[in-house]
Parts: C-alpha cells; sequence; structure tokens
C-alpha cells in the first residue's frame, strides 16, 4: 500500500496545471443550446490540438495512452482549474460511444470515428432507453429489419440526452422480431442525420432541454454499422455501460472536493436571516464539514479503484458503490447550500452559470437517475458486491 | 500508487486474524466479567510481538509501519478487542526508557487508556493495568496507577472495564509528539472499520440462510438496499483508513487531515452499520445471546476516542489536502 505518483506522473500533473492556468476559457459555457454545444466542441478542439485528449484512450487511436491514474491527476487539475465541466455535449462520445468502439468496433469504425470524437468534430448520444425500457433495459422494443445490407429502424427511444446536438448516436434495437430480454440485441451507430429520424424535445424541471424523444420511421442505417455482431447487442451495450459506471463520473468525483470548499466560501460570506455569517451556524458548519470528509473519502476510494484497475486491467464491480456516494454526497451539498441561500435560493431562471447552486440541486435528480438509478445501483452492489439471493 | 493490502501486509493481516479470533474471540463477550484482558493473554500478545510492530527494530520492535498497524487493529476491532490493546501498542511506541518499553513489549506490564473528561480522568482498560496513558494532539504522558484510586463505573461496552480517576502524579514519562496521537486515531479508525466490516458480515450471512414469506430475506428489496448501503459506507471508510495510514507512513503533510477524515468516515461507517445489521436482523438481533449489540456497544466507545464527531468537524472546515 503506497501514495507515491512515479516522476512521470509528477511531471505530468505539473504540465497539466501550468497548461490549464493559461487555456482555460476566460468566458463561460453558454447555459444550453446550440451554442453550449459549440463551446464544448471548440473546448475538445483546442484539448485536441494541444496533446490532451483521451488521456487514457490508446496511442494508436490517438489517445495520450496513459494510465487510470495519470486520467484521475487530470481530472483533479481540470478541477483545480475551474475548467469547463467534463459532463457536457462532448460526454457520451469520449466516455462511452469512444472506448465502446475501441472494444467491439471494426477497424473501419475505428478509423473513421475515433479522431473525429477526440477532436470534438462529432458529438454522440445514446439511445438506449425508451418509454418503458429504463431499468429494465432489455424490454426494449424498437425494432431493426434485416434489409439487403441495411437495418431498418422503426419505435422511439426516451431520455435521449442532447440528441438534437448530435451527429451519431449508440442505438440498440432488437432485431430479431420473437426474441425476448437480453437475446436479439443489437448495438448500430447511428447517422442522427439520416432520413426519418425526428427528434422532440422533453423539457425537464430544470427549465432546459436537455433530453429528447427520438422517433425513427423506416430509419435505414447500414449493416457495417453494427458494433459486436448481430444479436450479440446486449453484450456491448454491457461494455458501454460498464465504461459509463468506471471511468465516466470520476471528474465528477473529482470536482466534488473544490466544490465543497466554494459552499465553504459561500457560508464565510453570506449572512443568515438572523444576521450571522452562515459558517458561524454550528449546524451549518458540522454539516458542511462531514461532506468535505465524504469528499475526501470518495477521492480515496476512486484512487483505490483506479489503481486496482490499472493493476489488474478490468474494471471492478465498485462503479455502482462510488455512483451512490457521490449521488448522495452531492444532494447533501445542495441541500446546505440551499439553507445557507436561504430565499435567494429560490431565484432561477434555467440559467446554469447564473445560478449554479440552484441548478445542482436540479441536477441531483439527474445525477442519481441517470446511468441506472440509485436503487438498481443498490441491485447491482447487493449482487456483485455482497452476492445476496438473486431477486429476480 | 497502489492503495490496498498487498504482500507481506495481506500475510501480517491474515496472521493478526487468526491470532486474534483464537486468543480474544469475540464470543467471550458472553460469560461474564470477561471485558478485561488477562495477565496470560496480555503476555501471549507479547510473546507474538503484537504490541511493537511498529516499534523501530533498533529499539526492540518489528520495525513495520503504520499501514502494519492499521492492519493489525482492523483484525482487533472485528473480535470488539478491548481499548488497553490499543493502549499497551502506543506505549509500546511511546516508552523512552528501555526497560519499561522492554516490560511493556512483552505484555509483563498492562497499559490502560486514561482519557480527560471535566477534571478528572476516565480510565479504559483492565483493573491490573498499573499503567496509564493519556495522549493529547502533541503530547503523550505514562503514568504509574500503582498507587491511583479508581473508582469503578459501569460501563454499556462489554469489551472495556471503565473507572474514574480523581487525580493523577507526576507523569513517568512525557512525550512530546504528534506520533502516538497519530497511530491512536488510526488504530481506533481501524478498529471501527473491523466493526463496520464484522456488522456487514454477520448481516450477509443471515441474509442468505433465513427465510420470510417463502424467500431469503437477501432477496427482499428492503433487506437488500440497507446492505448496500452499508456497504458503500464501509467502502468510503476502508479507502480512507488505507489512504491514512500510508500518509502516515510517508510522512505526508497533509497526514493529519486524513487521520481527522478516516476517524470521522470510520466513526460513521460503524454507527450505521452496527445500527442496520441489528434491525435487519429482527428479534434475534436485540437478544443478549447474539454479537450484534456487542458490536454497536464497542463502536459507541470507540467513536468518542481520538476525535469525536464535534472534535473532528471541527478541525476539517478549514482542512486542505495536498497534491
Ligand atoms: C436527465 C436524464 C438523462 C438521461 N439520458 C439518457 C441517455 O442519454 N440515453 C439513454 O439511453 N437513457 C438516458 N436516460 C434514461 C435513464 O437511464 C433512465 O431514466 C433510468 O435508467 C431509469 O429508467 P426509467 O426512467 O424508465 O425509470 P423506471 O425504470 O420506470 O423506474 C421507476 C422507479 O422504480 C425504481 N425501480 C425500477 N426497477 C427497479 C428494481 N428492479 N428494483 C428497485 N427499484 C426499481 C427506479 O429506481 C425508479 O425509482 C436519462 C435519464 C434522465 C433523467
Amino acid at each position: 500500500m503506497d501514495l507515491q505518483y512515479s516522476d512521470a506522473d509528477r511531471d505530468f500533473r505539473a504540465r497539466a496545471r501550468e497548461w490549464l492556468k493559461t487555456n482555460v476559457p476566460q468566458h463561460s459555457r453558454p447555459a444550453e443550446g446550440f451554442a453550449a454545444a459549440q463551446f464544448d466542441r471548440d473546448w475538445q478542439r483546442k484539448l485536441y490540438d494541444h496533446g490532451w485528449a483521451g488521456v487514457a484512450w490508446p496511442k494508436e487511436y490517438g489517445g495520450l495512452g496513459l494510465s487510470g491514474l495519470r486520467q484521475v491527476i487530470w481530472y483533479e487539475e481540470l478541477a483545480r482549474a475551474r475548467a469547463p465541466h467534463h459532463i457536457n455535449t462532448t460526454y457520451v462520445a469520449m466516455m462511452h460511444a469512444g472506448p465502446t468502439v475501441i472494444a467491439r468496433g471494426t477497424d473501419a469504425q475505428k478509423s473513421f470515428h475515433l479522431h473525429r470524437i477526440l477532436s470534438g468534430e462529432v458529438l454522440w448520444c445514446q439511445g438506449f432507453s425508451e418509454p418503458n425500457a429504463g431499468s429494465d433495459l432489455a424490454a426494449l422494443k424498437t425494432r431493426g429489419v434485416i434489409d439487403g445490407d441495411h437495418i431498418v429502424v422503426t419505435g422511439a427511444k426516451m431520455w435521449t440526452t442532447d440528441a438534437q446536438y448530435a451527429d451519431f448516436q449508440e442505438l440498440l434495437i432488437r432485431t430479431d422480431p420473437g426474441s425476448e430480454r437480453h437475446k436479439g440485441l443489437t448495438w448500430i451507430i447511428c447517422d442522427m442525420k439520416t432520413p426519418g429520424i425526428d427528434i422532440k424535445p422533453v423539457r425537464t424541471m430544470l427549465q432546459d432541454e436537455h433530453v429528447s424523444m427520438v422517433f425513427y420511421d423506416d430509419v435505414r442505417i447500414p449493416i457495417a454499422n453494427v458494433v459486436g455482431e448481430i444479436g450479440q447487442g446486449w453484450s456491448t451495450a454491457l461494455a458501454t455501460l460498464s465504461f459509463e459506471r468506471g471511468l465516466g463520473f470520476i471528474g465528477d468525483q473529482l470536482e466534488l472536493y473544490e466544490r465543497v470548499n466554494r459552499a465553504i466560501e459561500l457560508a464565510e460570506k453570506t449572512r443568515l436571516e438572523d444576521g450571522r455569517r452562515a459558517i458561524e451556524d454550528d449546524g451549518v458548519a458540522q454539516r458542511l464539514a462531514a461532506i468535505k470528509a465524504d469528499c475526501i473519502a470518495i477521492r480515496s476510494m476512486t484512487l483505490g479503484d483506479i489503481t486496482e484497475t490499472d493493476r489488474t486491467g478490468v474494471p471492478g464491480p465498485k462503479g455502482s458503490m462510488m455512483k451512490l456516494m457521490v449521488t448522495a454526497t452531492h444532494k447533501a451539498l445542495s441541500e446546505v447550500v440551499s439553507d445557507i441561500l436561504g430565499w435567494s435560493f429560490l431565484e432561477f431562471d434555467g440559467d446554469r452559470s447564473a445560478h449554479p447552486w440552484t441548478y445542482d440541486y436540479l441536477w441531483s435528480w439527474v445525477f442519481s437517475i441517470s446511468g441506472g438509478t440509485n436503487e438498481i445501483q443498490r441491485e447491482i452492489t447487493a449482487d456483485r458486491v455482497l452476492g445476496l439471493p438473486r431477486a429476480r | 500508487m497502489y492503495l490496498a493490502p498487498d504482500g507481506d501486509e495481506v500475510e501480517i493481516a491474515d496472521a493478526a486474524g487468526t491470532f486474534l479470533a483464537d486468543a480474544m474471540p469475540i464470543d467471550r463477550l458472553h460469560s461474564p466479567g470477561s471485558a478485561d484482558t488477562t495477565a496470560t493473554v496480555r503476555r501471549l500478545f507479547g510473546d507474538m510481538g503484537w504490541f511493537a510492530l511498529a516499534v523501530p527494530e533498533c529499539e526492540g520492535g518489528s520495525g513495520l509501519s503504520a499501514v502494519e498497524h492499521a492492519l493489525f487493529f482492523r483484525e482487533v476491532g472485528r473480535q470488539c478487542g478491548p481499548v488497553d490493546v490499543l493502549a499497551q501498542c502506543l506505549a509500546a511506541n511511546a516508552a523512552i526508557d528501555g526497560g519499561l518499553r522492554g516490560e511493556i513489549i512483552a505484555g509483563r506490564r498492562g497499559v490502560a487508556l486514561l482519557v480527560a473528561d471535566g477534571e478528572a480522568h476516565r480510565l479504559i482498560g483492565s483493573a491490573d493495568s498499573d499503567l496509564g496513558l493519556s495522549v493529547e494532539l502533541g503530547c503523550a504522558r505514562l503514568f504509574s496507577l500503582a498507587a491511583v484510586p479508581a473508582a469503578p463505573r459501569p460501563s454499556l461496552d462489554p469489551a472495556n472495564s471503565l473507572r474514574i480517576v480523581e487525580t493523577l502524579p507526576a507523569p513517568l514519562e512525557s512525550i512530546d509528539s504528534e506520533r502516538t496521537w497519530q497511530l491512536g486515531q488510526l488504530g481506533a479508525a481501524a478498529m471501527l472499520v473491523g466493526i463496520a466490516e464484522a456488522a456487514l458480515d454477520l448481516i450477509v450471512d443471515y441474509a442468505k440462510i433465513r427465510e420470510t414469506f417463502g424467500r431469503k430475506i437477501g432477496s427482499w428489496q428492503a433487506v437488500r438496499h440497507p446492505c448496500a448501503d452499508m456497504a458503500v459506507r464501509l467502502e468510503a471508510a476502508r479507502s480512507q483508513l488505507w489512504y491514512a495510514a500510508a500518509a502516515v507512513k510517508e510522512r505526508r503533510v497533509d497526514a493529519a487531515v486524513h487521520l481527522d477524515v478516516a476517524k470521522h468516515m470510520a466513526n460513521v461507517a460503524a454507527l450505521a452499520n452496527t445500527d442496520a445489521n441489528i434491525q435487519l436482523h429482527g428479534g434475534i438481533g436485540v437478544t443478549d445471546e447474539h454479537n450484534a449489540h456487542l458490536l454497536m456497544k464497542h463502536a459507541l466507545l470507540l467513536s468518542r476516542l481520538f476525535g469525536a464527531k464535534r472534535m473532528l468537524l471541527g478541525r476539517l472546515l478549514d482542512a486542505r489536502v495536498e497534491d
């Protein structure tokens, strides 16, 4: 057991810190819409041009080919520099579409897609969930009929984050009409400009159009776009989900520590109704300190998990436990800030940059629902970590 | 960087686990008057060298580190080992006089822990201990208890007897360093992590065999989900414990912060897990014959030592971690 960084690790951190100091965008990210997506593409492009894109992606696919630990260092420096948040419109492309294509894609798919993803040229979205298939993903019904060298897709997807900005989609469909559950599914790359696709944004309680319903009416997708094999889509989807639960939230995890310090700064300058500074209230101070302890422990958990994965080469089932810990801490932080800010917490017009704390509070539910609800993460922990008798 | 026990560390942890399950099994606490370490058991620990794990070789110890110290106390915690095992280890690390140190390491003299409580001190540990150790942030003091009257008090925790000492003599030895506090905090956090683990293991085992409504209770989500939450709390506390142990070993500048966090996370995990363990056992969980209450009562005591909630949180607000 040791906490030693190699010289190369330390050098990497120093270079990242130095570069970020002068390159973090001066103006903040637009709250939403195409302007926000363009901002994310530009930032990704800048990272790519300066050799910072895809820290843990293999070198042969344009990444830096570095360890998970180096990836953690990079995220820590991003958080410290208050660089653009990593869960943005490039998230699906960078965090799971790219890694899935690397793991399961054909050579043609790799050479076409990977550098486009890394350079921010294309954005991706994830079309897994349906109106009746969220937690129970294997209940999905969107149909794909094989017709010559194409698959013709008909049906609907629900909750597709950033569908309106995306160039491509990770699409999971049922290609074997009589099949049930995990059998007969196919994972295919869908070009979002294909005729027959209709995107209907769904307004969320965050007052944004973050997610959409996507309808498919005889959408013809080349069979060459299948990732993995026809009928083996569940296995490819599990790979995608493991990327999402493994590395996917690390940036967010590490950023929490910076955020709790910002909340403490806020408590130092904000006056409560009775005129005292919020930090002078024992209840507020204790809750903030306890959350800070959680954030420090989350960082230790992350380092423990990543260095284990670096050693074994395969992510373990701890991703679910970390997501539970992180979502609970995120929620608790939002709640204490709500108490600190009093009435002004309620002034919210949907502008994420103008009202970051209120936005974060609303976001805490997105965080504990999307990518597998907290209840589903508890199920996974009960099965895979504790080995409890199966509920199903 | 690697943040879990590996290599020799695993072997030491396994050896400690086996030894403690044999020498000091938690089941001992079901017989009356079992709280105290007997002279025989103390000698056994001494013969095996457990009190001197982290003492430098040139001072008669094993020359291991804070990491092995933490691994050992996690096993002590799993068996609800008494606090005077910790006091004895700390005294072995702190004692300056070679002769005295040798006797402590060998288990020939017993050490109990002294904790300030207002004007008086609480004495936690065996009645036959003739030494008392009091530890504060920057100093540790060792007292002879030979002529000190100590009034027995009832003790909720069956793993420790409790007495009150009104006045102390001049210390035998006074050590100005943070090290004793750090090892104490690490040991107490490790014991609490051991308790949190033992509580989770108990309920997971039970959930696999107990049936209600024709199903194993471990298949009901109202049981599965609190178990998952126990596992998450434990994982956070254990990760932080390893981080803090390595930080002490490597003399990191932020070691004290990581220790405070480790103790806090361990307090929380042990109290929450021992609580859930009782609840999820149903009626059997509140019986005297079951181990569930032993873990809970021991956690209540340990959570007050080497940093209770208020003190830890007060220090953490402005603390900063490095890297
Ligand atoms: C903002 C947002 C963005 C999203 N982005 C995407 C995206 O880009 N792509 C995509 O494919 N999907 C996306 N999702 C979908 C997300 O994965 C699902 O919403 C989620 O998996 C839950 O599914 P559901 O909404 O159908 O809820 P349901 O499955 O209907 O669940 C309802 C409730 O029942 C609980 N529950 C269900 N089954 C169980 C069980 N077995 N045990 C215990 N409790 C259970 C759930 O936890 C929940 O509380 C997004 C969701 C949100 C909210």
